[in-house]
């Protein structure tokens, strides 16, 4: 079992096809790619993780970009659980109580911006585990 | 440390082929401007072309997309210069002399992701929500070069530059120019302080930055904050342009460098000091996503509270959702050292006001200013002129589908106004 805050422990759940592209070998994370979960649906499986005794190692609600703007979400996960945290489960069911109260905006976000979207999520993610997201985004 | 601040009153832009401040105009050519700014390699590479405008009080213009408003200052007497550690050497401010052009802001714009947000009005009822539509804005709008899609945190490194170097231009035509009014600020070391008001409580004002990463940072003498320790800050350094923002998301209660150069937390805690409160210091500390950094911040924020023998400290935060778990940590753990707390925060408590203001919340969080709901949901009118560009209205934060309507009104919620619920209090409306 890899120790808490080693690189071996982190799980990252994400629905976010940047992620892979530019971290995918690049580390000792392992990666849980899932293009068919929405936001709120990885923020559910991240809870759950975290009712069974999984560590959480990074903030849900990462970004000021609102939950109901970007259909994006990455976050870090133990791969092992350690125990469950009270703290950690208290983060997840307000980060899932945050989503349920933003309006949904039903709006096609054209190709570009959903890009950006991609992006901000992406270097948010490799900003909080020191992975260089410029030389991922060069891969 | 002892700072004077020169206030020079700009009542009026004028664009002119001479560049000066002459009673209480500020004339200036855009094209030495331009080319002061191109002196920068990064702003060369990234930037196509900059086009100037003037928007002023009262007009019937929408500045919009927003990035960052800044306030120029040129440094007349004593150490360092301006913006240290980005523009100028990094040698410490927040002593010395420093000439202010008040009443006036650079504002930069311009696309930079496609969701790109802030809009400030300069009349109509969304002036009322943001500081800034009563100033003199000198507008510059940058426009990218091929391919920076690839590259876009060079490209906001690139327009951040931009900023700031047009405001030292501007800030340096102040330099010979007599201040219309000056202030001395001054706070004292630890055993000075208490000699000099032993009755007084001891409060400091502890300033949480944007850290997450890509357009949501804050540099403190060039220094990345996600990645520095949580530390102290002399009030006058922050006055002093120590702080500025690379901060590009939630236009509602983001703090730009023109918030940090005059932060009403420290202009009040200024107000008092000495009379009501020993104003000690500044404790800056971060935001960042990855949860043990929150822990360690949190907890050398209140180890810094104890240390200090503080009676009491002001907490204001930056953004949405992830700070607010900063924050109810902050305010969790200073309180538990017996240092009384007043967090400083806004709310996203949905449109009908009636949610969960926070994403996190805490009862030792018993005393909370708001600076409103960012969920509001707001009428802009129709402006005679834009400055930058609407392509993005329905798909900035706030915005919906249809958002812009075809009458050329915008309906969205507060959120898209630069500045409408700002976290440090800078704001235009209030309860009281």
């Amino acid at each position: 079992m890899a120790a808490i805050n080693n690189p071996r422990d982190f799980l990252i759940l994400t629905n976010n096809p940047l992620v892979p592209q530019c971290m995918e070998g690049r580390g000792l994370f392992s990666i849980r790619f899932e293009p068919q979960r929405s936001f709120r649906e990885i923020l559910v499986e991240a809870r759950d993780m975290v009712y069974a005794g999984h560590i959480l190692y990074t903030h849900p609600l990462a970004g000021s970009v609102k939950p109901n703007e970007t259909p994006y979400k990455s976050l870090i996960v133990s791969l092992s659980p350690h125990g469950f945290d009270a703290q950690h489960g208290e983060l997840m069911s307000n980060a899932i109580a945050v989503f349920d109260k933003f309006k949904p905006l039903e709006r096609e976000l054209p190709e570009s911006v959903l890009k950006d979207f991609q992006l901000i999520d992406y270097t948010l993610l490799a900003g909080a585990i020191g992975f260089d997201a410029q030389a991922g985004l060069s891969k | 440390m002892k700072l004077e601040l020169g206030y020079i009153q700009i009542k009026d832009i004028q664009f002119s082929k001479e560049c000066k401040v002459a009673n209480g105009t500020l004339y200036v050519d855009p094209d030495a401007v331009k080319a002061y700014l191109y002196e920068d390699d990064d702003v060369k590479a990234w930037v196509k072309d900059f086009s100037f405008d003037v928007a002023k009080p009262g007009e019937s213009v929408r500045i919009t997309p927003v990035k960052d408003v800044i306030e120029p200052r040129v440094k007349v007497e004593g150490p360092g210069g301006v913006f240290p550690g980005v523009i100028s050497k990094v040698e410490t401010v927040g002593s010395g002399k420093t000439h202010v052009l008040r009443g006036m802001a650079v504002v930069t714009a311009g696309k930079i992701v496609g969701f790109q947000e802030g809009i400030i009005d300069m009349s109509g009822p969304g002036a009322e929500y943001t500081p800034f539509s009563k100033l003199n804005n000198l507008v510059v709008v940058a426009e990218p070069n091929e391919g920076y899609q690839d590259h876009k945190h060079e490209y906001e490194h690139a327009v951040r530059i931009a900023g700031l170097r047009a405001a030292t231009y501007i800030g340096e035509l102040g330099r010979d120019v007599t201040p219309d009014e000056t202030a001395v600020f001054e706070t004292y070391g630890i055993k000075e302080g208490i000699e000099k008001l032993p009755n007084l409580p001891r409060v400091a004002y502890v300033h949480m930055l944007q850290s997450q990463g890509l357009l949501h940072d804050t540099y403190v003498y060039g220094v990345d904050a996600k990645r520095s320790l949580t530390t102290i800050l002399c009030p006058t350094e922050t006055m002093d342009g120590a702080i500025i923002s690379g901060n590009c998301v939630s236009a509602c209660d983001k703090n730009t460098t023109y918030h940090h150069q005059n932060n009403p937390v420290v202009a009040n805690l200024f107000a008092a000091h000495g009379k009501t409160l020993n104003y000690v210091c500044n404790i800056i500390t971060n935001e960042n996503v990855y949860l043990a950094d929150k822990q360690r911040s949190s907890d050398w924020t209140s180890k810094l509270c104890r240390l200090l023998d503080l009676d009491g400290a002001l907490v204001s935060q930056e953004g949405f959702g992830n700070p607010d778990t900063d924050l109810i940590m902050n305010c969790k753990k200073i309180e538990l050292q017996g240092v009384k707390t007043v967090i400083i925060t806004d709310e996203y408590a949905g449109q009908d006001g009636k949610s969960q203001s926070l994403a996190d919340a805490d009862p030792l969080a018993d005393a909370v200013v708001t600076g409103g709901n960012a969920n509001e949901v707001i009428i802009l009118p129709k402006m005679d002129k834009v400055i930058g560009t609407l392509d993005y209205v329905d798909v900035i934060a706030g915005g919906h589908a249809g958002s812009l309507r075809p009458d050329g009104t915008i309906e969205a919620e507060l959120q898209v106004i630069t500045g409408a619920t700002n976290e440090m209090g800078f704001n235009r409306l209030s309860a009281r």
